[in-house]
């Protein structure tokens, strides 16, 4: 009855958006490949592109960005599989709603948020003083605009945990509802079927939130911005700076910084689905 | 009914954690005078709220341009999903493992690098500094959760009912009002909301490709916390926040009006 002609009109706003992610994405790349026309740049050269990954300063940035991502990615799913284990045992309303407020919190207020909690003046170094385990702020540790990144990273926690929880809870509780009921039927303790059941099974939906969460870390602009370290920068935000470089020949060089970040991505998200599908394949019983 | 410490504890923890901050921006914004080591203001102040009324960057503006801007992302991204989880679950088309991948494809690019690539596209359009070039680039970065929350929904309803209309003699368009629009609903309604949610925090995109000319009470923000002055980006924060709770909460009513009880899970 349907028309398979019908069905591709309907995927026609599909196809654009591919298009233009596509287009940009090549964009970017041609430009770091120093093709700009605009400034009469014709060739295609590596040369940006081994000038950016010789040089310290974006290695630096590199660095902060991968543990930046690494550690709020690592993080967010560990404890987000706890607070998603515990909403899937103690199921309240408040509690589902509750969790959903993170993740509709712009990044933004959330780097506020980190602020006046966790700058030497804010309200955790007060309260420290209160109870006198500090004589002035300079003593509480300086957690803001350093190079370790804890700053960005405490802000990811607050919207990303949550953001774990809700991702993994549909499959989660049902999960837990039938086989990991079954296995404390058969005289397994809560913990026991939990680890041993209810996680491996979760772990698909659990490394899935995961990786949204490590590639949207290491790419994302404000929070680095606002809470992040001067000397080295994130990387988006040093390749943002560059970009802004009133001397226009630098164009390329932001360009094919940007093109780092994207390609690093993609690889990940590469490496992290032939990950996925060997795990789905152990899930499985080891079945080819 | 066995007792649940752990999951009690743990969403204490998380009570306070998320609630806490919150509180402490309310404080600030009406602080008049907080200095080091006070745990509440030495004065009080309304200072914050006459200037986010009538202050240089006056909030009804702002929210105004924030909410035709989410509100119209959306609409297409959700119209967009809508129409891409229809042709991948009721048509015979070929290739729908390509169709689930160009889906999610927007995820996989950092934002910040398509915001630099989709500046370069739109400025051979003539679409930069426009409301409709940041409207195209909201779409798109929300698109992947528009698409994600239709393909569930849509392969639940599935197409019999709508096919049941046909064949007793509806029009499509009529079958698909009347037989599967009620039932999609609640889940149209949660897609909007959700592309709402991105739309009105996207910071980056908005930046590059309004040019500063597009202003979006997210654009506003970012500078005010860098300027230090702590009373006033909390104002402007609890503002920004709370509109956005606003609207994610008459979505969630009138989602709960559709389903009429829910599935009983929660209680």
């Amino acid at each position: 009855m349907r028309k398979r002609s019908t069905g591709f009109l309907l995927l026609l706003p599909l196809a654009a958006i591919t298009l233009l992610v596509l287009a940009a994405c090549a964009h970017v790349v041609a430009q770091g490949l120093g093709v700009v026309p605009a400034f009469g740049l014709e060739e295609p050269t590596i040369a940006y592109f081994a000038a950016v990954l010789t040089d310290g300063d974006f290695l630096a940035s590199l660095s902060v960005s991968l543990r930046i991502a690494a550690l709020s990615a690592l993080l967010s799913a560990v404890l987000g599989t706890a607070l998603c284990a515990a909403l899937a045992a103690w199921r309240r309303r408040w509690a589902l709603y509750l969790v959903r407020l993170p993740i509709l919190v712009p990044h933004a207020v959330v780097a506020l948020f980190t602020i006046t909690l966790f700058s030497q003046t804010g309200l955790l170094a007060r309260l420290a003083w209160a109870m006198g385990l500090i004589g002035e702020a300079g003593d509480f540790p300086q957690l803001l605009y350093t190079p370790q990144g804890w700053g960005v990273v405490l802000a990811y926690l607050w919207k990303e945990i949550p953001f774990v929880a809700y991702f993994t809870l549909a499959l989660m509780v049902s999960v837990s509802a039938t086989l990991g009921e079954a296995a404390e039927n058969l005289g397994a303790s809560p913990l026991r079927s939990f680890f041993t059941v209810t996680l491996p099974l979760s772990l698909p939906a659990i490394a899935k939130a995961g990786l949204i969460i490590f590639l949207f870390a290491f790419g994302g602009y404000e929070l680095p911005l606002l809470l992040g370290a001067t000397v080295p920068k994130a990387l988006p935000v040093a390749a943002y700076q560059a970009y802004l470089d009133p001397e226009l020949t630098r164009r390329p060089y932001a360009m094919a910084m940007f093109s780092v970040i994207l390609l690093l991505s993609v690889a990940m998200a590469g490496l992290w689905g032939l990950a996925a599908r060997g795990l789905e394949r152990r899930l499985e019983g080891g079945r080819p | 009914m066995r007792r649940r410490p752990f999951s009690r504890l743990v969403l204490a923890l998380t009570a306070t954690a998320i609630l806490l901050p919150a509180l402490v921006l309310v404080v600030w914004s009406l602080a008049g005078r907080w200095p080091w080591p006070e745990l509440l203001p030495e004065r009080w102040s309304l200072r914050t709220a006459r200037e986010l009324f009538f202050g240089s960057a006056s909030l009804p503006r702002l929210l105004l341009s924030s909410t035709l801007l989410a509100g119209g992302t959306a609409l297409l991204s959700t119209a967009a999903a809508l129409l891409t989880a229809r042709a991948a679950a009721l048509y015979p088309i070929p290739g729908k493992g390509l169709v689930r991948f160009c889906g999610l494809l927007p995820l996989l690019i950092p934002g910040t690098v398509f915001a630099m690539g989709i500046h370069l596209t739109l400025l051979r359009l003539g679409l930069t500094d426009t409301a409709a070039g940041v409207l195209l680039v909201h779409v798109v970065a929300a698109a992947p959760y528009a698409m994600a929350i239709m393909e569930d929904v849509t392969a639940a309803v599935g197409g019999g009912l709508e096919e049941q209309a046909a064949v007793l003699g509806a029009p499509p368009l009529r079958a698909f009002c009347s037989a599967s629009l009620p039932q999609l609903l609640p889940g149209i309604l949660s897609s909007m909301s959700m592309a709402f949610t991105i739309s009105y925090s996207q910071y980056f995109s908005t930046l590059i490709v309004g040019g500063g000319r597009v202003r979006t009470l997210a654009l506003v923000l970012v500078p005010y916390i860098q300027g230090g002055d702590r009373s006033l980006a909390s104002v402007y924060a609890v503002a920004f926040t709370a509109w956005a709770l606003a609207v994610f909460f008459l979505f969630e009513c009138l989602i709960r009006r559709r389903e009429k009880g829910g599935d009983g899970t929660w209680n």
